[in-house]
């Protein structure tokens, strides 16, 4: 192929030359490394010390009720029930319906957290509407130290866009 | 960064019988958490970034796995059942935790990289917080592909098993997070 003496186009002085030299560069200029290197830390031992750890909330987990010999579960039942009988009888004009007020809060709060649901809190807030007194209600109940600690662990971005200082 | 390639590191199917089995099940336990703990946690850790909620995660995939080490058919090779699990368990936290908080994935995502920047167990740079903002914008998949390829070095096959995904989709997953995290970086 003696292409130089059939076409009449020509390159730049030195164009091939340094075109593998300009080529790597442009390479490396598109190519941007990627940190490999790992930056995420775990506590001292805390690997060695994972699986007592594990070994103790899995025996939590699936604690087993003992079985008592069934004499001892009749005499227990039996004193069980004539407590309860001596004590629901003398509550017995007093007992009132279970609603919903009697949920502890915390049973309430983890059925919230535990339980998957498929709506915005925009959603549940249209659905539960604040009336006006509870609304002046939850303004002047005090605030537990601990919740605003927790609140603002969680939001801490919100937290640091007040900018408490600047504006002061 | 976070692990060599990923290798059955022991007998599975022996192990398995034992964890089936009920006179061995509490030994053979102990040696499935021993090996596949620190695996398993950093699978969790680049998901939901956070150290305390790796570890809690963790637990959970463990105690998970126990209760259901007999519903394991062997259809996959163990580790991949547990990576799947793991991998699971931790998308479900942090979709969890974002509905909590009224954000959504991409919202709560951003939340999570910027809390890096004061956690005491995140030591990167500025480059590496740049990285992991990248890895956030990632579609789901594509930021599971991207760890588990670019950090963990697992084989696309282990992936496809874990992720029951097609080797070839996964491919091309890896090199557009590739091309997207190299681009992000890119930028200023």
């Amino acid at each position: 192929m003696n292409n130089k003496n059939k076409h009449p186009f020509k390159t730049p002085e030195g164009y091939f030359d340094s075109f593998q030299d300009k080529l790597m560069a442009q390479l490396s200029d598109d190519h941007v490394a990627i940190p490999k290197d790992n930056a995420f830390k775990v506590p001292d031992n805390y690997f060695e010390n994972f699986n007592e750890k594990l070994t103790k909330k899995l025996s939590e987990d699936t604690k087993v009720i003992p079985l008592f010999p069934i004499k001892k579960v009749i005499a227990i039942a039996a004193s069980v029930a004539a407590i309860a009988l001596v004590f629901f009888g003398y509550q017995w004009n007093n007992v009132e319906d279970v609603n919903f007020s009697d949920l502890a809060n915390t049973d309430i709060e983890a059925y919230f957290e535990n339980t998957e649901f498929d709506l915005t809190s925009y959603e549940i807030a249209e659905v539960l509407p604040f009336t006006d007194a509870e609304y002046s209600n939850m303004l002047s109940l005090p605030i537990d130290n601990e919740n605003i600690l927790d609140y603002l662990s969680d939001n801490i971005n919100d937290f640091e866009e007040l900018n408490l200082q600047e504006n002061e | 960064m976070m692990n060599k390639p990923q290798e059955p590191l022991i007998a599975e199917e022996t192990l398995v019988q034992e964890l089936k089995t009920q006179n061995t099940q509490a030994k053979a336990f102990e040696v499935l958490v021993s090996t596949y703990k620190e695996r398993l946690y950093w699978q969790i850790r680049g998901i939901v970034l956070n150290h305390d909620d790796a570890d809690d995660v963790l637990q959970n995939t463990f105690i998970k796995i126990y209760k259901n080490i007999d519903g394991f058919k062997g259809d996959s090779q163990l580790f991949s059942w547990m990576y799947r699990i793991a991998t699971n368990e931790a998308l479900s936290f942090i979709k969890q935790r974002a509905k909590i908080q009224g954000l959504n994935d991409v919202d709560y995502q951003e939340k999570l990289v910027a809390n890096l920047q004061s956690d005491v167990y995140f030591e990167g740079d500025e480059i590496q917080l740049k990285l992991q903002k990248a890895i956030a914008t990632l579609p789901e998949k594509q930021k599971l592909v991207f760890n588990m390829k670019y950090f963990q070095e697992l084989k696309y096959e282990q992936i496809s098993e874990i992720l029951e995904t097609s080797v070839g989709g996964l491919k091309a997953s890896y090199h557009l997070a590739v091309k997207k995290v190299e681009q992000f970086l890119k930028e200023d």
